[in-house]
Order: structure tokens, then C-alpha cells, then sequence
């Protein structure tokens, strides 16, 4: 009978260990983030303040340098990176573009990296809604651009994405760490 | 260079509280601090601290674009929420107009679902939520909540700051019973999980949690 009631309150235990972790989705260490270009569109949008049509926007999530070294290391040089975390990055164009002097169609891509000392080469691909870059294939390659890396003084301690206005339209502007890479959006 | 971190986090808040000052002023529709995010200057690019509600996506079927890398040929998601995920922090999420501290939200008026940019969910095929028949695409979503039940509102505003709710774009409402949960969630969560007629997307907060079925099938 003891035993039996044991079992009992073990059974419950459990039901409500289990009750408990119905597998709620934990905050992310790198938290997703996204970018638009005109920047900070959606405030422009409820503020009546929209001057220019939206073109881009970017979401992608933030790993942190906590320490490590970067570039070489924690990205090796020459192989295919994610370019954020998680959820593999993803760029969507409300208009058609150029990049590369390519005609970019409006629509969703998922963007990847390949880290050099020198050169990073940018890449828009056609696969969407995937994770990471474990599944990256060149196959489904819309485009790649080689960027040169502009080294920062300043650290930048969360990966980061934005875009930024230029004579051609916008640049992508990439930045971790020391490095800094800008990707020319023609429009 | 602690010193100067230490400047550079000053020097930000006060940039930011300025720039925060100067857009109250010039614009009717105002961004509160919890939404704000404090510019870092890169060089010349003003590059973007992390938010204090944190962006998050969900994906029915559930953990898609893993399965999606595990599987090739994986036919299309049905639904996608891109959402932020607001703290409690202590704080009363939702209470009538008489309590005026420590809360979040009052009953009975627009709540973005989130935090920042307004809640954006895509589905990827027609689905239907009780009688409602919603086409694949894109909308926002956001939540009138009461004691008893939550209103959720699909609209077509995309790409909003969730703060200000432009109604003449509602689509759809339809209406959710809040459940009690025995468990406390910190974060604003949203999820999808298989049920029998298609998905639920499910919305949890604090002891608070609201279901709404979606029809595929």
C-alpha cells in the first residue's frame, strides 16, 4: 500500500515535471533582430513620416563575442558561414535591385558569408526558411560579391546588420568584432 | 578601457535620450523607452544596440527550418510569427484602468502582441480560424485583451511599429478565452503546435495563455 502510494505521487510528480516543460521556446542567447532600408521604417510607417518606398529588410540573429576570437577561429577562414545565428539570415527585397551589377528580384533570400583576412565573400542564395548554413548549396546561388574588409578600432561586440544610404541606393553594412564590410544595394 | 566603455554606455544613453527628447517633440506619435534602441557609432554608420525585447520566430510545422536541414524537398511551411518577446519583470501584464502602477496594458485597449515592430505572421497557404477564412499571405497581429478573452485582430498595416494600430486595415478578429497556466512565463512567447484540424498558435505570458486554432486540413 506504501509502495503504492509512492508510485502515485511519484506518477504525479512526473505529470507535472511534464506539464511544466511543454517545451516552451527559451529567449535565444542570439537574439533575432531585423532591419529595414529606408532605416527604421516601421516608426516612419505609424509616424506619417515615410519619404521613400521600402526596399529591403534584413533578419538575422545576434551572436556576441563574449571574448573569443573571431575571425580564423571561431569563423574559419574560407568556409561558409551563417552570417548571424540560428535561423539561417534572411534578406528580402520589396523591389527588384542590382548587386553585383545582377538583377536581385524582389522577394525572400537567405544571405551567407565566406570569411577571409581581406576579402569576405557575400552571398544571396534562393534556399529560404532553413537553418543555419548546414544546408547551404551553391546550386540555389543567386549571386556572390567579393567585399573588402574595412578593420574598426572600435569593437562591436554584437553581431550587427543594417543599412545605410548611399549614391547607388544602400549599403548593407556588416559588422562584428573588428571587421566591417558594406555590400552595395543598387536601386 | 573600462573608463572608457564606461564613457562610451554614458555617452549613448545621453545621445539616445537626446535623440529620444528631439523625436517626442517632432512627431505626434511617440516611441516609448522600452522600445528604444541605443545607437553605437561605428565609424560613420550608426549600427544598433541589442533590443531589450528580443525579436523571435516561430514556424508551423514546428522547428521547420531545422527539419529543413535535416530533410530535402520539405514541401512549404504552413505559418510563420515573427514577434519580440517583452520581460514581465515584476510587472502586472494586464489590469482595468483603475491601476495605474507597475502595469503593462489596460484591459480593453490595443496591445501589439510583442514589443517594437508590430507581430507578423505568414501563412503559406489558406487556413481558417473558426469562421474566418484568411488568405496566404502576410499580415499583422494584434490583441485587445480582457479579463476573460482576448480579442486578436489580423490586419494589413505590414511593416508598423506596433504602437499606433491603424484600424481601417483590420481583416479579421476573432476571439480567444484566456486559460490560466499554473506556470509563470517571464517572455512573452509564441509557438505553434500540431492539432487535429491543423495548428494552434499558442501566446503565453505570465499565468496567461490563448489559443487560436488554425484550420488547414
Amino acid at each position: 500500500m506504501r509502495y503504492l502510494l509512492l508510485a502515485i505521487i511519484l506518477l504525479c510528480f512526473s505529470f507535472s515535471g511534464l506539464q511544466a516543460q511543454t517545451k516552451l521556446p527559451a529567449l535565444d542567447k542570439s537574439p533575432m533582430d531585423m532591419s529595414y532600408y529606408p532605416n527604421r521604417y516601421p516608426v516612419l510607417k505609424i509616424q506619417d513620416q515615410i519619404a521613400e518606398p521600402l526596399v529591403a529588410r534584413v533578419i538575422y540573429s545576434r551572436p556576441q563575442k563574449s571574448g573569443r576570437v573571431i575571425f580564423g577561429e571561431l569563423l574559419e577562414y574560407g568556409k561558409v558561414w551563417r552570417l548571424g545565428a540560428n535561423e539561417a539570415t534572411e534578406i528580402e527585397f520589396f523591389r527588384d535591385v542590382k548587386i553585383n551589377d545582377i538583377k536581385v528580384k524582389k522577394g525572400r533570400y537567405t544571405m551567407y558569408g565566406i570569411p577571409n583576412e581581406n576579402v569576405w565573400t557575400i552571398i544571396i542564395n534562393k534556399e529560404t526558411d532553413t537553418w543555419g548554413s548546414f544546408r547551404y548549396d551553391e546550386k540555389n546561388d543567386i549571386l556572390r560579391m567579393d567585399i573588402p574588409v574595412q578593420k574598426q578600432a572600435e569593437i562591436t561586440e554584437e553581431f550587427v546588420m543594417d543599412f545605410e544610404k548611399n549614391q547607388t541606393g544602400a549599403g548593407l553594412i556588416i559588422a562584428w568584432d573588428t571587421l566591417k564590410l558594406n555590400l552595395p544595394i543598387v536601386f | 578601457m573600462p573608463m572608457k566603455k564606461g564613457l562610451l554606455i554614458v555617452v549613448s544613453f545621453l545621445s539616445a535620450g537626446l535623440f529620444y527628447g528631439c523625436q517626442q517633440q517632432a512627431n505626434k506619435v511617440t516611441v516609448k523607452p522600452d522600445n528604444q534602441r541605443i545607437p553605437v557609432s561605428v565609424n560613420d554608420s550608426m549600427i544598433l544596440s541589442i533590443d531589450r525585447s528580443s525579436m523571435d520566430m516561430s514556424y508551423f510545422p514546428e522547428d521547420y527550418p531545422k527539419q529543413k536541414m535535416m530533410t530535402p524537398d520539405l514541401p512549404n511551411p504552413v505559418a510563420r510569427v515573427i514577434y519580440s518577446r517583452p520581460q514581465k519583470n515584476g510587472r502586472i501584464i494586464f489590469a482595468d484602468t483603475s491601476v495605474t502602477q507597475n502595469v503593462i496594458q489596460h484591459y480593453g485597449q490595443e496591445w501589439r502582441l510583442g514589443a517594437n515592430e508590430a507581430t507578423e505572421i505568414e501563412f503559406f497557404k489558406p487556413v481558417s480560424i473558426y469562421d474566418k477564412k484568411i488568405a496566404a499571405g502576410r499580415y499583422i497581429l494584434y490583441c485587445i485583451p480582457y479579463p476573460d478573452k482576448w480579442k486578436v485582430v489580423f490586419n494589413n498595416n505590414l511593416f508598423s511599429w506596433g504602437l499606433h494600430i491603424d484600424k481601417t486595415k483590420d481583416l479579421a478578429e476573432v476571439e480567444l478565452p484566456v486559460i490560466k497556466n499554473n506556470v509563470q512565463i517571464e517572455f512573452f512567447t509564441m509557438f505553434f503546435q500540431n492539432s487535429t484540424y491543423g495548428c494552434d498558435l499558442v501566446m503565453a505570458w505570465g499565468d496567461m495563455k490563448a489559443v487560436m486554432p488554425v484550420n488547414f486540413k
